[in-house]
């Protein structure tokens, strides 16, 4: 199935995006979670803190379905 | 709690708001707010509920100014390098609106105190770090008050309205992960981000529109992209689950 991940901030080098400056088309085998997505693309899970799809927050252990965009966020605590 | 003719001049751009009106600008100069933080976040959100006239601001921040505040940190000025925040973030707020009591507290919000909170309407978090904003989120539990939940780095950021068990508390969705210590911050972005959280803190003090309860703003001013997300109660979060019904 296809998977687009979609980053901005700091994450968004290490997802190397290929559709747009900021989301990259994926196609994985089964139906993954989020964690092994990221795991797969050695990704360190310390740089996302979670995701979101269809404006809904989801933790890494969320398993994307077929042409899903999901955005991943990167963890911040400034103020 | 009438408001004298000054007020009424000063407050005219605001009181003329739909649902503001004269009633809402009193409540608004009886509430009472604590800002967790008197640094990037603090200084906006500050200076705008102070401009907004809400009638006492706790500024809690045990740190000093240090040059690298400067482009973000708006209270301060070169002069005040090497002073601790609180006191001259509190002289500050009070020349920008003398009606306005703001109180300085030089303290450490991780000490987890609720006493810090104590009579507040609302707190919002103005703090740099994540263990901080957890300390934060259990005061905010343990004595009932709504939380301004925000967190800011490089170009991204986050923003919610917390009161468990109606909403989700911190640590239903924000995982213990670190995040870089002294990211960068531009000091437009800090502003931003303290102007959304003196907002929420006035809506719900106000009670229009509605505030980020159960929703999280996520931010990337880079793209720039603002999405708002809905966020839900964990019924099993050890922090906030014996609130939950």
């Amino acid at each position: 199935m296809i998977v687009y991940l979609k980053s901005g901030g700091a994450l968004r080098e290490r997802l190397r995006p290929d559709v747009d400056h900021y989301t990259r088309r994926l196609e994985v085998d089964g139906t993954p979670s989020l964690k092994e997505i990221l795991d797969g693309l050695e990704i360190p899970l310390v740089f996302v803190a979670f995701a979101f799809v269809n404006g809904k927050f989801e933790h890494l252990d969320y398993r994307p379905a077929d042409g899903e965009t999901v955005t991943l966020q990167p963890p911040v605590a400034g103020g | 709690m009438a408001l004298s003719e000054e007020e009424l001049a000063r407050y005219a751009r605001q009181i003329s708001l739909p649902g503001w009106g004269e009633e809402g600008q009193s409540r608004v100069s009886e509430a009472r707010v604590l800002l967790a933080g008197a640094g990037g976040l603090g200084c906006a959100a500050a200076t705008y509920l102070a401009a907004a006239g809400v009638g006492e601001l706790v500024i809690c921040d045990a740190d000093r100014v240090e040059p690298s505040n400067l482009n973000r940190q708006t209270l301060y000025r070169d002069a005040d390098v090497g002073k601790e925040k609180a006191p001259v973030a509190a002289r500050r707020l009070s020349e920008i609106n003398p009606h306005v009591a703001a109180k300085p507290l030089v303290a450490r919000i991780d000490d987890g105190a609720p006493e810090l909170a104590a009579g507040c309407d609302v707190i919002v978090d103005c703090l740099d770090n994540l263990e901080g904003r957890f300390a934060l989120n259990r005061i905010a539990i343990a004595t009932g008050i709504p939380l301004v939940f925000a967190a800011v780095g490089g170009l991204t950021a986050y923003v919610s309205f917390l009161r468990p068990p109606e909403t989700p508390c911190l640590e239903c969705f924000l995982p213990h992960l670190k995040a870089p210590e002294a990211p960068p911050v531009p000091g437009f972005f800090a502003g931003t981000i303290g102007s959304i959280e003196a907002a929420e803190a006035v809506k719900h003090i106000l009670g229009v529109g509605e505030t980020l309860s159960g929703r999280l703003l996520v931010i990337d001013e880079a793209e720039p992209r603002f999405d708002v997300v809905r966020i839900d109660r964990n019924p099993a979060c050890h922090t906030c689950s014996s609130l939950h019904g």
